[in-house]
């Protein structure tokens, strides 16, 4: 005899199961999409993903051109004030996108103390925003990557004749495959935010779209199929870098 | 100036260095002569790496002066660099960097500019004489202990240094690199006339290989070898002064000022072992038992336990003459005025 509890159980177990198979459903067409998406070649849709892969690199080599030299610096001398520095740092690393894109905005717009520049709503805004979204992120990993250096490396390159410059270059050498994951993170920051983006890019077609702000407007469109297919061609983009990226290590590492 | 009238290589005057408000080390003079195998021997914690770091200008002491061949040194924007540069040093523990032997070797090459063509012939000439040829293209994490410290070694002699420092070269190196190391360094003062200056912990293998020794202890050159060292306090008698170390009563000399020294040492030479108790005007007399018997080209080290472990020195002659051997009963003598206070 089926009790009351069992068929709310059987009830409760098929309900589920409907579920589960509708999202799997909606997960397989999102990709099918997402492949549709890549194979048809449409110039828009390869515009924003190469637009959001230039805005984001460009923003992590600029972060990474001062996050590295400030990292270096923090990571191996001793100053007053230290420790405070590199918990304003680790706090940064947690700043929201939404949070820079405000701070910028109220720094770019006409009125604003820099609007004379005429940043807002451009791409230099955009990447402007992952800049200081990576920022913290690099230097920060940077500290982490030439602390965890051998304090003999320092010790042997002086005693074999190396002035300041070779010593810093031998231990950021030394501290190569951290690096690069300092920069991969910088870049995984970058290429996926979308608040400031949005809010500094104004996700303006042909010129400051990028994959993360036409997803938010796919999405606030209901068009949430597509919004995922987008998604899933981010994560193969930033995959495809990854992998490129992690060549590059094992190159390094072999060399 | 010394007394033949040569310019030393490398002199130090009135050296001190301080660590946390602690003098670690205290060198009124050291005169290095060029060409010549100089081997500073102390325990742990001597200062044997601090004297050896400031000898490389690594450190600036606290306090003195540096002569490199009779040019004062300028450590802040002077010829630091440039001096240094004329000199190499490898540690105890040799960092290789994370590349290949031949990237680790060319270092300081490229530290000096030297162009990439002259490089290999210079590195594959540093590889021969270490033992190492065939290493170039091997990576360098991947090397024995012994196989690193040779490495250094190349590392360091490639650049063609005037004085070449070796920090506790034997160190962290296996019994059978031991002997090759000891070779490597005797050719290259033989071959190249560098001056070397190495630390050891080992007094055997520092008067097997150095022109000249300098025992480190405490911070300070003493002249005492470092084997009988005790530790304890001078106290007095109406027989005289003594000091205890907790375990035997040394007899000192008279008048013996630093009555503030903590350490004793007696050189091993200067202890007479017999079988039997003999009238004589040495003063210490410690009955012991013989634990350890090391045979050293013409002479035999005997380790007595006698309260206190004393190291003894003696001829083969007398070893067999004696009929000594692990676990004889013996006496150690020796005179109050052979007692160096440290």
């Amino acid at each position: 005899m089926i009790t009351l509890q069992q068929t709310n159980y059987a009830f409760s177990l098929n309900f589920k199961g409907l579920i589960v198979g509708r999202t799997m459903e909606y997960l397989f067409e999102a990709f099918g999409d997402c492949m549709g998406l890549i194979f048809c070649f449409d110039r828009e849709i390869y515009g924003i993903v190469g637009r959001s892969v230039v805005f984001a690199l460009t923003a992590t080599l600029l972060a990474t051109l001062f996050a590295v030299p400030m990292g270096f610096l923090v990571g191996t001398r001793r100053f007053r004030g230290k420790s405070g520095l590199l918990t304003v740092m680790n706090t940064l690393m947690a700043l929201p996108t939404v949070v820079i894109g405000l701070l910028a905005y109220g720094l770019f717009s006409r009125r604003a103390p820099l609007g004379f520049l005429d940043l807002l709503f451009s791409p230099a805004a955009v990447i402007i925003g992952e800049f200081i979204l990576s920022l913290p992120i690099i230097a920060n990993l940077t500290v982490s990557a030439v602390q965890a250096v051998d304090s003999r490396a320092i010790l042997t390159a002086k005693s074999l004749g190396a002035g300041r410059a070779m010593v810093t270059w031998t231990v950021l050498v030394e501290a190569r495959f951290s690096l690069l994951a300092a920069i991969i993170a910088g870049f995984g920051r970058a290429v996926s935010e979308v608040g400031s983006a949005m809010m500094l890019g104004g996700n303006i077609r042909f010129y400051t779209r990028t994959m993360t702000t036409a997803i938010a407007l796919e999405t606030s469109k209901g068009e949430f199929g597509f919004g995922l297919a987008l998604g899933f061609f981010l994560l193969l983009v930033v995959f495809s870098m990854n992998i490129l990226f992690h060549f590059l290590q094992g190159k390094g590492r072999r060399s | 100036m010394t007394r033949t009238g040569e310019v030393p290589q490398l002199e130090l005057r009135d050296v001190t260095h301080r660590y946390n408000g602690k003098v670690v080390l205290d060198v009124p003079h050291l005169s290095i002569q060029r060409g010549k195998i100089y081997c500073v021997v102390g325990p742990n914690g001597s200062g044997k790496t601090t004297l050896l770091s400031i000898m490389n200008l690594l450190i600036r002491p606290t306090t003195g002066q540096l002569f490199f061949e009779g040019e004062p040194i300028q450590y802040e924007g002077g010829n630091r660099l440039e001096l240094q540069r004329s000199m190499a040093m490898t540690l105890q523990s040799p960092y290789l960097f994370n590349t290949t032997v031949e990237g680790n070797i060319a270092y300081g090459l490229r530290a000096r500019g030297i162009p990439r063509k002259d490089r290999d012939a210079i590195i594959e000439d540093a590889l021969r004489q270490v033992g190492l040829r065939g290493f170039a293209r091997r990576r360098a994490r991947e090397l024995s202990g012994g196989e690193v410290q040779l490495v250094a070694i190349a590392r360091a002699l490639v650049i063609d240094p005037k004085i070449l420092f070796l920090d506790e070269p034997t160190a962290n190196v296996d019994t059978s690199h031991i002997r090759q190391l000891e070779e490597v360094v005797a050719a290259i003062n033989g071959d190249r006339g560098t001056t070397i200056i190495l630390t050891t912990h080992n007094v055997s293998q520092a008067y097997r290989l150095a022109d000249h020794v300098f025992p480190l202890f405490e911070g300070r050159l003493v002249s005492s070898t470092m084997h009988n060292v005790f530790g304890g306090s001078v106290k007095t008698s109406p027989e005289g002064p003594y000091f205890d170390t907790g375990k035997i009563q040394v007899w000192i000399p008279q008048g013996f000022s630093s009555a503030s020294s903590k350490y004793i040492s007696v050189n091993p030479e200067d202890i007479i072992v017999s079988k039997e108790p003999f009238a004589s005007s040495a003063r210490n007399r410690y009955e012991g038992t013989i634990t350890q018997v090391i045979a050293q080209e013409g002479r035999v080290d005997l380790v007595v336990d006698g309260g206190e472990i004393f190291r003894v020195q003696i001829t083969e002659h007398s070893f067999r003459r004696l009929g000594l051997n692990v676990g004889s009963r013996v006496y150690v003598t020796f005179k109050a005025t052979c007692v160096h206070l440290l």
